[in-house]
């Protein structure tokens, strides 16, 4: 993972820097996040994606390295 | 290290130092309160009527500045504008789950929603809790759980998908049809409540199965009721199934447990500290309690985002440890013999203060004993008595007047020398449970 990204991705919510899986993880939730929120795409690609997301902030959210509101799709 | 290797579902955040597991809190917390403030008018309402306001919450110790959330509030922000009262963050289609609470008191039940991420969470809770009582993605999981609106085991259902354990779902089978599946499936793990699991087993001696000969049940997970970390009652579960019982306990107002116990199980289960703020505090002064002294569960849930819970006066009694209590490498404190009772449960009888679980436990230590009820009355208007009925197993009728002796003489030393009176129950003449039980019944006028 370039330096860039590192520095895009920043600290988890103990100040800590990511390692490069933490960065990984963020990543992929936030192309999924921004890929759920599309309103073109067929059903079965926007539900199943949501769900993808959902998972991924879980594993995000559990590991810390998020800060945002709960429960917010 | 392979990924079932780990003792931990998040190594991370389980084994955090203190002081580290108390800064991510304080984040969590800051946000939360913020977040509630935004969103939900009830709690505005709440912090403006106390004069508190987010920016406030500086130091965890700021916690102590917001007031408490009751199931009084709750209930009646719920009936001033059904269903689900101003205190939801999102707007009803957002939901994927409606939940209510068990009404165990008679009362109002509690409506509950819960979002994709919230259902998700709740799940996860469950998923600390199995992993870190040794069951794994090989395990075979049955839950003797009716799967009704009641929210119970949903979620440690939805926890073995996630892990990849095949997982059994029961829904309306007869406690024969279950007995049947677990041994005929070569179940490893079965969650039930404490009472439940006993029935289960009972259910098979009678039907000739010898539930530690044919069954390969390694794991018995139990929540829904105190007796859950009554070692008597574990001892008796262990002794039917051949498996090790581990105590867990949640509610539907979190959504999920809070707390489980470890494989090492030091005596009580750990709280899980990177998602919940639990408080223990003077039912009465509100005043913080320290390790070893019982007091009230004050909770705090970073999970569920449709209902925001800060401060949530659980009326569960409780008796905090420290976590060094137990060598398994988790911070997250314990909960000394789980839940203890209810604050509100204590009876008073000519004098004496007597907790139902603290009966149980004895009660239980007979294990001769199938099933019991506790039965309070007042005679002639002034005196109070207290009755235990117990109901024997079948092949251990001749042991009744020696155990009713016993057992008279151990529930008076358990409570300052109150007399028991101890009576023999019909065969099947007691209720049973599949749910929370209910072994208590007082007679005595309500004013
Ligand atoms: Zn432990």
């Amino acid at each position: 993972m370039s330096d860039k990204k590192k520095e895009f991705y920043g600290k988890d919510l103990l100040g800590n820097d990511l390692t490069a899986d933490e960065q990984e993880l963020v990543e992929l939730y936030t192309r999924l996040k921004s890929l759920s929120a599309r309103q073109d795409l067929p059903p079965v690609a926007t539900a199943n994606v949501k769900q993808a997301m959902v998972m991924i902030w879980n594993a995000c959210n559990d590991l810390a390295l998020l800060n945002e509101e709960p429960g917010c799709d | 290290m392979t990924v079932s290797e780990s003792p931990y579902w998040n190594p991370k955040t389980e084994t955090l130092p203190k002081d580290q597991l108390r800064a991510l809190q304080l984040t969590k917390l800051q946000s939360l309160v913020e977040y509630a403030w935004n969103r939900s008018p009830f709690h505005r309402r709440l912090y403006e009527k106390a004069g508190v306001t987010p920016d406030q919450i500086k130091t965890l110790d700021d916690i102590h500045r917001l007031p408490f959330m009751t199931r009084e509030d709750w209930m009646a922000c719920q009936a001033e504008q059904p269903l689900f009262g101003d205190m939801t963050t999102r707007p009803e289609e957002d939901a994927i789950r409606y939940h209510l609470t068990s009404g165990t008191s008679g009362r109002q039940p509690l409506r509950v929603l819960d979002g994709r991420k919230d259902w998700s969470w709740i799940a996860d809770m469950w998923c600390y809790g199995f992993w870190g009582f040794g069951i794994r993605p090989s395990d075979k999981v049955f839950f003797a759980f009716s799967y009704g609106s009641f929210i119970g085991f949903w979620g440690a259902h939805y926890c073995c998908e996630k892990m990849g354990t095949l997982t059994l779902a029961s829904g309306n089978m007869t406690t024969e049809q279950r007995v049947k599946q677990i041994v005929e499936m070569g179940v490893t793990v079965v969650c039930a409540t404490p009472t439940y699991a006993l029935r289960m087993g009972q259910a098979a001696e009678k039907m000739g199965i010898d539930l530690k000969k044919d069954g390969k049940v390694r794991r018995v997970v139990v929540s829904g009721e105190p007796a859950g970390s009554i070692p008597a009652v574990k001892q008796m579960i262990e002794e039917m199934w051949g498996g090790k019982c581990g105590d867990t306990a949640g509610m539907t107002e979190i959504g999920t447990i809070m707390i489980f116990e470890c494989d090492h199980q030091p005596g009580g289960p750990h709280i899980i500290e990177d998602h919940f703020i639990e408080e223990v505090l003077d039912p009465d002064t509100a005043k913080p309690m320290n390790y070893g002294q019982r007091g009230e569960r004050v909770v705090t849930s970073f999970g569920r985002g449709f209902i925001p819970l800060i401060r949530y006066k659980t009326k569960d009694l409780v008796c905090k440890a420290p976590h060094t209590l137990c060598r398994c490498g988790r911070t997250g404190d314990i909960y000394e013999g789980g839940i203890l009772g209810r604050v509100d449960d204590m009876k008073l009888i000519r004098g004496t203060n007597v907790y139902p679980r603290a009966v149980e436990a004895v009660v239980r230590e007979h294990s001769e004993v199938e099933e019991f009820q506790i039965i309070i009355s007042r005679r002639d208007d002034v005196q109070d008595e207290i009755t235990v009925k117990v109901e024997l197993k079948p092949e251990e009728k001749d042991v009744w007047p020696r155990l009713q002796a016993k057992l008279g003489k151990d529930l008076a030393d358990a409570h300052e020398g109150l007399r028991f009176n101890v009576e023999l129950a019909a065969q099947g003449e007691l209720p049973r449970f599949e749910l929370k039980a209910k072994r208590l019944q007082d007679l005595r006028p309500q004013y």
